[in-house]
């Protein structure tokens, strides 16, 4: 879809229905988000259980989880508008919430078994459950093509060892699945690497709590370590040696998602910043008024814009046609980028206020930061386009 | 000669606050259109208010009977729309209340004549009767014009107007009307009032109030304001969205639903300013507002005002408070 | 138990600064954000609860222009089955009474146990249509309330009065109830209640569907015209303290001290 002679499908209004997906996200985000509980949360570096169980009963977590196994039945636009909302009011409930049963329902979907599908996804679709999903590993972080954990068949049983790191949830989470490798001979490595799920509980899975990180502190991290975890031979999914592929799979929908996040993230910021401006008296009048300022507004306005459109047409494409890796690379690299520079910009219209934690702009900043660096960084979106364009 | 109808609002063998404001008002029109002011008194054993009313208007018109005991808006409907059918005032006045609002529109609907509720000021201009009421929970005035009648009928808000006694008592003639009610009221029925369950603090014996809104955002807020009050020895008090949530029992509502209350000193956090809950409160000895709206209603009421986010104010504020306290323990 | 719900769209008003549009008559829409007035969102909960312990149906119904779709999905997607909206250019300018005549016109011609209004409305204020709808048609009514019980033919309801003081009055069935606000606590908007209102119609009405004529709606069949608005004159102001929240503070606790206060 994305091409190199300029053609494009042109319909930029959300559906009725859409539209009150976005009214219903955001009425719940700004009762329940409120500042105080952001900072607090901020503060705390806890996961808002709570919310996320309230925000699952009403659906908001499982949109693109068919209606058959307790999930919505939309597509991964809907998913963006949800997470944009939440968001756009606070970067670190807003993305806790919506990650809460992240990639484990996606990946059971396309190949998991259907004793599998039934027993993991509607306790996770209705947020009774948490979900990680753990793929990084000290080692190797952007590059997963090569796994140190790994699982060795004994019986009916595989028997897995290793370790993991900054895993989402992994410290609260109920449902996992590792990536190990699983023939260490395979040439190249990533081709004997296989998917596994395993349960909070097993005996050889323990997870550690990550404290001190920069943004979406509610949004809890951890690592996560296998020693002699024994799983069933049920546990696999799909099919063996294909776990590598399953795993890049996952990453054009939720690499969308993560451009969702920095377009609402950006979008509240910008809000915040616009709302002082149009406030804040100096030398006599709003600093508004003050080119410097408006300029800087329409800016970020522009960098917004552009950034949804690019982060919308993605999700459009994945639901209408297929999955394109190029699009969602350009969606995600450019939304995480405007999202640090309009941060940063509010920041700089709140001048000294901003950099206080009490007005709120400084946590979007601090947020941003990760959404050039989680679900693969800036730096490989640009490698999936740069391989696009040498073709 | 033009009548000017005020009905007499009363509860529990009390005459209400509003009917003096309504009857100072009706005074006023009737003094410039030259019309004849006179007070409606529905009930049962009402003679005593009746005497009293006398000193208010050149006429109490009485309906007395079992079926007026308690108020009963299908039963004053009923006498009403026969007095007025007859009288032909000019105009009719009932108070904003929870009786008046349950009463005048379907009144006014039945007898066929326009009515304009929850005025704040009223005056003839010819034989057209223009009005002005409020919009937008008080951020708007609107001055209206009610369709040409022969007869009119508004509800006026309660405080809008300050009762005052007439300089002479105007020795009304008290008239005793025969109920026209002749059967029993099967619509609706009276059981019993209710009153909200006693809670442990009464904010009308408080000499400080710390009185929240809408602004306080958030129930977990209530720990940090809730310390700001005990710093000024007083107690929380708020305002009805407050109350509707559940985040403070209904006997901290201040306002026309809740309790009038008059401290040495209230502090408004987040409040807006909204008619019913200024009324219980704009007497207090100092008020002080803090509101993110420079244009909240409140700030007119207020002998200070901040224009500030109250969560950045109250810290401050409660820990300067305390190192006072401590300085001079 | 068959409910029918009035709903008005309204501009939120609280937090936004209102200006006069250039008629004088009205406030200028534009950046505003509508929704579902207020007490409105109250009576609609109630109706979906009534309906949730008693079957039935919910029917919500409002008088306005094409956009109040976005009200009655609302309405929809919490759990009414039914959604109609009368809008035609002629009904502009109705006022209350005019806007209860509209709503007769329809309602008459449907089978109910219970109608819910809202108390008031967060724009106008007025706290009319519910009463006139009910003298209209017939039926009691009881403004002003705040819990309903439901019986065999009747309803027993509690009314606020002032002062923090309720009646609780027996009304027959079929009625009118106008809710106040804190009844009980409206649910939000699910992702599940959004698929279903999808699914359902909303019907449209006009002028020429209710039976009325020109002259009954609009600003010739209304009871009130509105010549102009304006802000409201401050009699009094605050005395505004300035500078950081820290000084403000300071401010403060002067003023406390030199009243005694502390």
């Amino acid at each position: 879809m994305p091409s190199k002679d300029g053609e494009i499908k042109m319909d930029f209004k959300l559906t009725e229905e859409q539209m009150e997906i976005k009214r219903a996200a955001r009425e719940f985000a700004e009762k329940e988000f409120t500042p105080e509980l952001a900072l607090e949360y901020d503060q705390r570096e806890e996961f808002p259980t709570e919310l996320y169980r309230k925000a699952a009963k009403l659906g908001f977590t499982s949109m693109r989880i068919p209606q058959q196994y307790d999930g919505q039945g939309y597509g991964v636009l809907e998913e963006c508008i949800v997470v944009e909302e939440f968001c756009r009011v606070d970067p670190g409930l807003g993305v806790a919430v919506s990650l809460g049963n992240l990639m484990v329902p996606d990946v059971l979907l396309k190949h998991g078994t259907d004793e599998q599908k039934e027993k993991y996804i509607p306790p996770l679709a209705r947020g009774e459950k948490i979900a990680a999903a753990a793929f990084t590993e000290p080692e190797h972080g952007s590059d997963i093509t090569r796994m140190d954990s790994t699982a060795v068949k004994n019986g009916d049983e595989w028997i897995i060892n290793g370790s993991k790191q900054f895993i989402t949830n992994a410290p609260i989470a109920d449902t996992f699945i590792i990536l190990c490798q699983t023939d260490p001979n395979a040439t190249p490595p990533h081709r004997g690497q296989s998917l596994f799920l395993a349960e909070k509980g097993m005996p050889g899975l323990e997870a550690t709590k990550l404290h001190g990180k920069m943004g979406i502190k509610p949004c809890v991290t951890g690592s996560l370590a296998m020693s002699d975890l024994h799983v069933s031979a049920k546990n696999l999914v799909g099919e063996l040696n294909k776990g590598f592929y399953y795993a890049l799979e996952l990453f054009d929908g939720t690499r969308i998602t993560v451009a969702a996040q920095a377009v609402g993230m950006a979008q509240g910021a910008f809000e915040k910043a616009l709302n002082y401006a149009k406030t804040r008296k100096q030398f006599g009048q709003p600093v508004f008024n003050f080119q410097a300022v408006s300029f800087k507004l329409a800016e970020m306005a522009i960098k917004i814009e552009t950034a949804r459109l690019l982060t919308y047409k993605a999700a459009w494409t994945y639901d209408r046609e297929k999955p394109n890796a190029v699009a969602t690379s350009m969606a995600k690299a450019y939304a995480s980028r405007v999202a640090m520079e309009v941060t940063d910009d509010a920041i700089q219209i709140f001048g000294g206020y901003g950099y206080l934690a009490d007005y709120h702009v400084e946590r979007f900043h601090r947020c941003a930061k990760i959404t050039e660096i989680y679900e693969g960084t800036s730096e490989i979106q640009k490698l999936t386009i740069a391989n696009f364009l040498a073709k | 000669m033009a009548e000017i109808f005020v009905l007499a609002e009363h509860r529990q063998g009390q005459l209400r606050d509003i009917t003096f404001e309504m009857l100072t008002k009706a005074r006023e029109l009737a003094e410039k259109t030259n019309a004849e002011l006179t007070t409606v008194l529905l009930g049962k054993n009402v003679k005593e208010s009746a005497k009293n009313l006398t000193e208010y208007a050149k006429k109490v018109i009485v309906v007395e009977d079992e079926k007026l005991g308690s108020f009963n808006s299908d039963a004053y409907l009923k006498v009403l729309s026969t007095l007025i059918k007859e009288h032909k005032p000019a105009l009719t006045i009932i108070g904003h209340t929870s009786y008046g609002v349950e009463l005048a529109p379907r009144l006014a609907a039945a007898i066929g004549i326009p009515l304009a509720t929850d005025c704040i000021d009223v005056a003839f201009e010819g034989d057209a009767l223009a009005v002005t009421r409020q919009m937008y929970g008080g951020k708007v005035n609107a001055k209206a014009i009610l369709r040409k009648s022969e007869s009119y009928m508004v509800t006026l808000r309660q405080a809008a107007f300050q009762a005052q006694k007439p300089t002479a008592p105007m020795n009304g003639q008290i008239l005793e009307v025969p109920s026209p009610l002749t059967e029993e009221i099967t619509t609706k029925r009276f059981i019993e009032y209710v009153l909200p369950p006693p809670g442990g603090v009464d904010i009308t014996a408080a000499e400080v109030l710390v009185g929240i809104g809408r602004g306080i955002k958030d129930q977990a807020n209530l720990p940090l304001v809730e310390e700001l009050a005990k710093s000024l020895g007083g107690v929380l008090a708020c305002s009805r969205p407050i109350v509707d949530k559940g985040w403070l029992p209904s006997d901290r509502q201040v306002g026309t639903s809740g309790k009038t209350v008059k401290p040495k000193l209230y502090v408004a956090l987040g409040i807006s300013g909204a008619f019913q809950h200024v009324l219980g409160m704009k007497n207090s000895d100092l008020i002080i507002a803090v509101n993110k709206d420079p244009k909240a209603p409140i700030f007119s009421f207020s002998d200070y005002g901040v224009v500030e986010d109250l969560f950045k104010v109250v810290p401050p504020l409660k820990n300067k408070i305390n190192e006072l306290k401590s300085q001079k323990a | 138990m068959d409910v029918i719900v009035c709903v008005k769209q309204v501009p939120e008003t609280a937090e936004a600064e209102l200006k006069i549009d250039a008629s004088g008559k009205k406030i200028e829409k534009t950046g505003l954000v509508f929704d579902i007035n207020e007490w409105d969102d109250y009576a609609l909960e109630e109706a979906v609860r009534i309906k949730e312990k008693f079957g039935g149906t919910v029917t919500a119904i409002t008088v306005g222009p094409e956009d109040s779709d976005s009200t009655l999905r609302k309405c929809l997607a919490r759990g009414a089955d039914k959604a109609i909206r009368l809008t035609d250019p002629k009904f502009e300018g109705s006022d209350a009474f005019a806007t209860a005549k509209i709503l007769h016109s329809v309602i008459k011609t449907m089978h109910f146990d219970l109608i819910l209004t809202g108390a008031q409305a967060g724009d106008d204020g007025s706290a009319v249509v519910g009463p006139v709808l009910a003298e209209l048609l017939g039926v009691p009514h009881a403004a002003m309330v705040k819990k309903i019980e439901l019986g065999e033919g009747k309803a027993v309801v509690n009314r606020e009065l002032e002062g923090g003081l309720e009646e609780r009055l027996e009304v027959k069935l079929p009625a009118l109830f106008a809710v106040q606000t804190g009844i009980n606590e409206p649910r939000y908007v699910s992702i599940m209640g959004i698929r279903k209102a999808m699914q359902k119609e909303i019907k449209v009405m006009r002028l020429s569907d209710t039976g009325l004529n020109e002259s009954e709606v609009g600003e010739s069949g209304s009871w009130l015209k509105i010549e102009k608005l304006y802000v409201p004159p401050v009699e009094k102001q605050a005395e505004f303290l300035q500078g950081s929240p820290d000084e403000i503070a300071t401010k403060i606790v002067e003023i406390l001290k030199s009243r005694g206060l502390i």
